[in-house]
């Protein structure tokens, strides 16, 4: 299999992930107003397809790496499912217990895909480096700058819950994500612009 | 496991980049054998052997574990 760009990878993830979230926050919460079932199930299921379309991607890239990828990878699925395992399970005998309301339970599902998104890039890219690889190796976008990306998206939200639906708490959940992540971007770009002089010195 | 990818590929004159494309490979995958930090598959290990004319055990020495 031909092997992709880590570059056009990721700007192909993020255009899916950006129209997930554009779909999320504006089709999705149609659902719950539909007069029909069929209506209620489209809109409840209209995020889906940019997610698969993320998964294939995520699929592609793997079946077109090398094997010391395909290790990292496989590292970073494994480490990514028993995280979402143990949260799933955690959340289930909970949520069966009656303990929080449940739903809760419902939400927590749709913390799933993010969560195992988190877990495997994380585990992925500890994997990569324990190899002697970087996080901006092969030509891919510099790290700083996908938090920067994925900080702008969460501020987006967070605007929208503010100023669409009133939803102060929501609104303040995804700014404090959003924040968290600028620090991440800010952090990443010190470390490289500290690693970039020491090695011209 | 030691090898001796990095000796004959700067013999080459050849960046890891250009070893990376020979061998269908990332450059990080290049950087991992080198460096002992990976150990190639079998395939791979020939197909290095193969691109530099060697005999795969003139390439890769076993080494015990200590």
């Amino acid at each position: 299999m031909v092997r992709i760009s880590r570059q056009s990878h990721q700007r192909r993830v993020m255009v899916a992930m950006t129209i997930y979230v554009i779909v999320f926050l504006w089709v999705w919460p149609l659902a719950r107003a539909a007069d029909t079932l069929w209506l209620k199930a489209a809109y409840a299921l209209a995020p889906v397809p940019p997610l698969l379309y993320a998964i294939w991607l995520l699929a592609r890239r793997v079946l077109s790496a090398d094997e010391l990828e395909q290790r990292t990878h496989l590292i970073g699925i494994g480490v990514a499912a028993a995280v979402v395992s143990v949260f799933g399970i955690v959340s289930g005998f909970l949520a069966a217990a009656h303990v929080f309301p449940p739903e809760w339970a419902a939400e927590a599902l749709v913390w799933i895909f993010p969560l195992l998104m988190l877990c495997y890039g994380g585990a992925q890219l500890y994997a990569a480096r324990r190899y002697g690889g970087g996080v901006c190796d092969e030509g891919g976008m510099p790290v700083a700058i996908r938090f920067l990306y994925a900080a702008t998206l969460c501020a987006c939200i967070a605007a929208y819950f503010y100023f669409r639906k009133g939803d102060r708490d929501a609104s303040a959940t995804m700014l404090g994500m959003a924040g968290g992540m600028a620090v991440f971007a800010g952090g990443f770009a010190v470390w490289r612009w500290l690693r970039g002089r020491s090695m011209r010195e | 496991m030691k090898n001796r990818v990095r000796e004959l590929r700067e013999k080459r004159d050849w960046s890891q980049g250009n070893l990376a494309e020979k061998l269908d490979v990332s450059r990080q995958t290049v950087n991992a054998i080198e460096t002992g930090k990976y150990d190639p598959s079998l395939p791979l290990a020939f197909k290095i052997a193969k691109l530099f004319g060697q005999r795969i055990e003139a390439l890769f020495e076993y080494e015990e574990e200590k």
